[in-house]
Parts: structure tokens; sequence; C-alpha cells
């Protein structure tokens, strides 16, 4: 079969389009984001007071807490099952358990945390895969019946800890907090267990097509579990984080946490479907986001702004997932 | 077909079954001096109604399409805080520009699904960070008093004992969606389109338009019922009213829906948010604290979300075959998800 050469030639853009993508990595997604980070880059460094160490102490903080969640989000994302609206509860419970368990020791509290973490989300991980429910609504569910049982145990109250067991939590470090240390902790372990061990080749696989997984003889059930597992451990992290930093616990300290993860796995450029992705990326994204605040901040927009700035931001990484229809 | 399997086939009828059994409970309770039923409790359940209703009316729309608007929260806040916002001018004009508001986000929304062959869970994240956003710049992060209150009581106003213009509005848009949906050609095609929506576009369903259509009328639903309740409260707050989710989903999935898409018709999800009202009504009435109150709402919603999950009947048909020591191979049903 020949073409026209008529054809030929009206597609010779299109076909360098494509041999830019095959053989550079190219595309014009990836342009598109590289000149808005770099459009970003160049807001910020012509903002005033972005380079003090205290901007950069807050940008820290702020990102390692949500990196924590991002990443345990990712693993959900990955998964294929989008979010879980789980996580900011598990963050909240965490805090209130840390508090709690503060009077036995820091080892015991923070092994704990990490305990009932684990457990509140692998049950959810664990009735998503069995019975093949849905997973944001098995979520939405967790996060209400959690919420009931906080309010059960706390009474509304705040959970204040034993004097300064919880002091070292907000150490520094050669300067660095150790948000800073544990998020990068974080950060490696899921790496390494996403890209290095069987759990994180079948989260892909089952992300990318739940019934081929099936077919291949994945079992769904252990390894819907295992994902929601690691999400709701990585979540008590940042718990643990919050409980450190207020000396206290209250289930309303996680509020936020869901759609800042959820925003950073989206906008560091993970597939919203699932299947595909990194946490490298969504480290970058939460970074992102962090400096949008701190920029957005510090010349002087209101704290609401950066909360509609953020959606913005996840819409267009939303968007650009999308395909034109021609 | 006995009766029993026949009722316990249909969503519908399910529903309304559940639901007369909650009033009988109720009834009951009445009798035995439990509780206090007097018209202020049906008032008040209607009330509940004309909250969760449209909302989780617009909600089931989209997962009879087997798709799902998660912005719902999101349009729900914006639309009561422009009303309050544009009603201080004049508040018809306020309820006016709430629901143009919605049209136009629920549009937007649809339009991008289309155009970009984007998931509408993905679409609808968005929207639901962008339009909470939006509310907290609107409002300043702030609760926001409405200075009129002759319109608040215009809507609070009792009428023939139990209904008010909220409820009305919320019984019409029920009415209208349960006629659509069952007496028409557009209903038809929408439950195809969620049965099968590749059968759907080779029977020649104009799945694009009505894939718009629907997420234009869920988000004008949501801004309405969101705009309503803001002026009952005379006060609009950005945060305040976003626990619309769990009730509405809730609401929808009892009343027989499924997010595997093309169960569940309007008049079962009205039943759904009946039963939602009146158990709400029942554990306050016997004195449940509020944690007891989040307790059943997440236990219910768990409940509904794994009697959807589709392979609980395979579970089911496991755990059989291992009590009866007979084994035998599950049965799978494939259908594809909505995910």
């Amino acid at each position: 079969v020949t073409l026209a050469p008529d054809l030929i030639h009206k597609s010779r853009l299109r076909q360098a389009l494509i041999w830019g993508r095959l053989r550079l990595g190219w595309s014009v997604e990836s342009t598109f984001r590289l000149l808005l980070v770099v459009l970003l880059l160049v807001v910020a460094a012509t903002t005033d007071g972005i380079f003090t160490t205290q901007s950069m102490l807050a940008l820290v903080n702020s990102a390692g807490l949500v990196g924590c969640v991002a990443v345990g989000m990712s693993f959900v994302t990955f998964g294929g099952h989008i979010m879980s609206f789980a996580l900011s509860s598990t963050v909240g419970m965490a805090t209130i358990v840390c508090s709690a368990l503060s009077e036995y020791g820091l080892g015991i509290a923070v092994v704990g945390v990490l305990a009932v973490g684990l457990a509140m989300n692998a049950l959810q991980g664990f009735i998503i895969g069995y019975f093949r429910a849905n997973a944001l609504i098995v979520t939405i569910a967790a996060a209400s019946l959690s919420g009931g049982v906080a309010e059960y145990l706390t009474s509304g109250q705040t959970v204040y800890a034993e004097g300064a067991v919880l002091a070292p939590l907000r150490a520094k470090m050669f300067g660095m907090p150790s948000v800073a240390y544990v998020f990068v902790f974080c950060l490696i372990v899921a790496h390494l267990i996403l890209t290095s061990s069987r759990l994180g080749k079948r989260v892909f696989m089952l992300g990318s097509n739940a019934r081929a997984a099936k077919a291949a003889g994945i079992r769904i059930a252990t390894v819907t579990t295992a994902t929601f597992a690691m999400a709701g451990l990585f979540a008590a992290c940042a718990g643990v984080l919050i409980a450190g930093r207020y000396g206290a616990g209250m289930f309303d300290y996680g509020a936020d946490y869901n759609y800042q993860a959820i925003a950073g796995v989206l906008v560091g450029g993970n597939s919203v479907a699932g299947g595909e992705g990194s946490v490298w990326r969504t480290a970058l994204g939460v970074f992102v986001i962090a400096l949008i605040s701190n920029v957005l901040l510090l010349r002087g927009f209101s704290s609401e702004m950066q909360l509609l700035a953020a959606g913005l931001v996840v819409s267009l990484a939303i968007l650009l997932q999308g395909r034109l229809k021609r | 077909m006995s009766i029993l399997t026949k009722v316990s086939r249909n969503g519908t009828w399910r529903a309304t079954a559940m639901l007369l059994l909650m009033v009988f409970a109720l009834l009951a309770m009445n009798a035995a001096g439990r509780v206090h039923l007097s018209l202020a409790t049906v008032f008040s359940v209607l009330e509940n109604f004309a909250t969760i209703g449209p909302v989780a009316l617009g909600l089931g729309l989209t997962i009879l399409i087997r798709e799902f608007d998660i912005s719902i929260a999101g349009t729900f806040g914006l639309g009561g805080c422009v009303a309050i916002m544009v009603g201080s001018l004049n508040p018809w004009l306020g309820l006016f520009a709430a629901v143009a508001v919605g049209l136009v986000l629920g549009l937007a929304q649809g339009l991008t699904m289309v155009f970009l062959g984007l998931k509408s869970v993905a679409v609808t994240l968005g929207g639901l960070l962008t339009f909470g956003g939006l509310a907290y710049v609107l409002t300043g992060g702030r609760s926001l008093p409405s200075q009129n209150l002759e319109m608040a009581l215009f809507v609070n106003a009792t009428i023939w004992g139990v209904f008010s213009v909220r409820s009305l509005v919320a019984i019409a848009v029920f009415a209208i969606a349960a006629f659509s949906v069952g007496w028409t050609r557009l209903g038809r095609d929408m439950i195809a389109i969620g049965s099968n929506p590749q059968a759907a576009v080779s029977a020649g369903v104009a799945v694009e338009p009505i894939l718009i259509g629907v997420f234009a009328v869920c988000a004008t639903l949501s801004a309405l019922s969101g705009a309503l309740l803001s002026v009952s409260l005379s006060a609009a707050s950005p945060s305040g009213l976003s626990d619309i989710v769990i009730p509405a989903v809730t609401a929808v999935l009892l009343g027989g829906s499924s997010l595997l898409g093309g169960a569940g018709r309007p008049l079962g999800t009205a039943a759904g948010v009946l039963i939602l009202s009146l158990l709400r009504t029942g554990l306050t009435a016997i004195g449940v604290s509020s944690f007891g109150n989040d307790l059943v709402t997440g236990l219910v919603l768990l409940a509904v979300a794994i009697a959807d999950g589709p392979e609980l009947s395979t579970r089911l048909y496991e755990l059989r075959s291992l009590l009866s020591t007979r084994s035998t191979g599950a049965p799978t049903m494939h259908r594809s998800s909505l995910f």
C-alpha cells in the first residue's frame, strides 16, 4: 500500500512529533510541565524572603508531613484505586494513639501507632480486595467509622502526651528537622518496595489491569490488603511526627491530608488511573505545591487563595493526562 | 417467582420494603413509648430529605450511567456561598446565581470528560478541590451570615403541616427525574449507557451529550440544594457543609443503585434518602450521641459497599460450599467495574 504524497506531506509534523517521542522521550506534555516548573522557579526566585532559613524550614516541615501521607497515597493510586479517603483519619488516629501510648516510652508509642495505622488500612484493603468493593466508598465509610471511634475514645478532647517523651521527634539534626529525615526514609523504603519487591510489581499489575492480574494468578485480596496496609503505615509515620510537633493528639490534626496527599501524587505526574508512577514524582509534586503555597504566602495572598491554587494545579495536572480528540 | 424474590431482585422495591420496615419499627417504638412521633418529626424527616435528596438524586443519575461525581460536596458548598453572597442584593437573584453556577460547573466538567477522554472520578476530583478552594476564597474562610431573614422564614415555613418550600422542591425534582428515567427515551438511553456503554454506542445512543447533561444536572441539583440549605439556615460556610457526601452516597446505594451502572431509579434513591433520614431521626430520638451517629452511618455505608461488591456472591458461594463439605468451583461473574 502506498500513501499519496500529499498525505505523507501533511503528516510530516506528526511524524516528527512521534520521532521525538520515541527517540528522545520528548512530548508536548513533558515540555509543558517543564515550562511550568521553570515558571514556578522564576516566580519563586523573584519573591522576597524565599531563601531565608525560616521560609525553607517551613517548606521542609509542611512538605515532609504531607509527603509521608502522599507516599502512602501513591500505593493506593498506583494500585488503581484512585485515592483513599481514610488517610486523614489514619493520621488523626495516629496522633491520638501516639499521645496515649507515650507514657510507655517513645519506642512502644511509635510501634503501637504504626501497628494501628497498618491494621486500620489493611482491613479496608481486605474488604476492597476480597469482595471487590469500591475503594472510594469503603474508605469514606472507614473515615466515618474511625471518626466515631476517635470521638468515643477521646470524648472530643485533646490527648496530651506524657512529659517530654515525644520531644526527640521535634529535634533537629545537622540543621534539618526530623521530619525531613523521616520523609526521605519513607521515600526510599517506598521506592524499594515498589521497584524491587514482588509486592511492588503486583501493585502495578493490579493497577494497570485487574482482570489480567487475576488471570495471571495474582491473589487480588492479598495484594490489595498489602497495598492499603502500606498506605496506612506511611500515613501513620506522619501522625507520629505531628504528635511529636504538638506534644498532643487530636483527630482533627489529620484534617486536610487526604486532599493534600492526592494533590501531590497527581501534580507529580502520576497517572490517576493507576498502573504506573513513581514515588519520586510524588515527592516532586508535594514540593511543587508546598513551594506554590510558600510563594503565595510571601507575596501576601490569603491561605484561602493557597487552597484554590492547589485545587487549580491539581485540575491542570489531571487535564494534562487527557488526550485531545482530534 | 414468589413475591419475595421479586421484591428482593428489584432495587427500588427492596428499598421501599426497607423503608416500610423502618416506618413500622418507628411506629412500634412510638407505641412502646420509646420515641415520641408527631407531625414535627415528619417535618424534620422531610427537611432532612430536602437537604440530602437532590444531591443524592444527582449522584444517583451519574451512577446510573456508570460514572461518579465526587465534586458534589464542592458544588453543594459553593452553591450555598453564592446564594448568600449574591442574595444580599436580592435573595431570588442569589438562588438563580447559585443554580447558574452549578449548571456551568457541571457542564464544564462534562465537556472536559468528553473532549479529553478522562474518567469522571478524575475530573470531578479536580473539581472538588477547585470548587472547595473557590468557596473558601469567596467567603474568606469565614461563615457568612445572611441579613435577609424574611427569605429564611419563607423557605422554612410549614406548608400543610409537614412540608416546607425546600421539601416540596425536592419532591418536585424527584418526580421530574422519575418521569424522565422511567417513561422517556432519554431514561432508556441512560440505563443502556450504564448497563453496557459499548452496546449503547452501537445501538445509536448519543452517549456524549447525555453524559454532559447528566453531570450538568447533578451539579445543578447539588448547588440548588446547598443554596436552599444556606438560605434556610441564613448562613453559608465553606467547610461546614462538606458532610454531604457520606449521606448522599449511602442513600444512593441503599436505594438499589450499583456502582456497576445501569441499576437504580430515582424513586429508589428517594426511598434510600428517606431510610437514612428516618434512621437519623430514630437515633436522635433514642438519644444516641454524635459518635454513635458517625458509627452507624459508617457501618451502613460499609455494608452497602460490601453488598455492591461484584464478588460478594462468589464469596458467599465459597463459604456455603466450605460449610457443606462439597468442594465445587465457585462461579465467577465478570463485569467490568466502574474504575
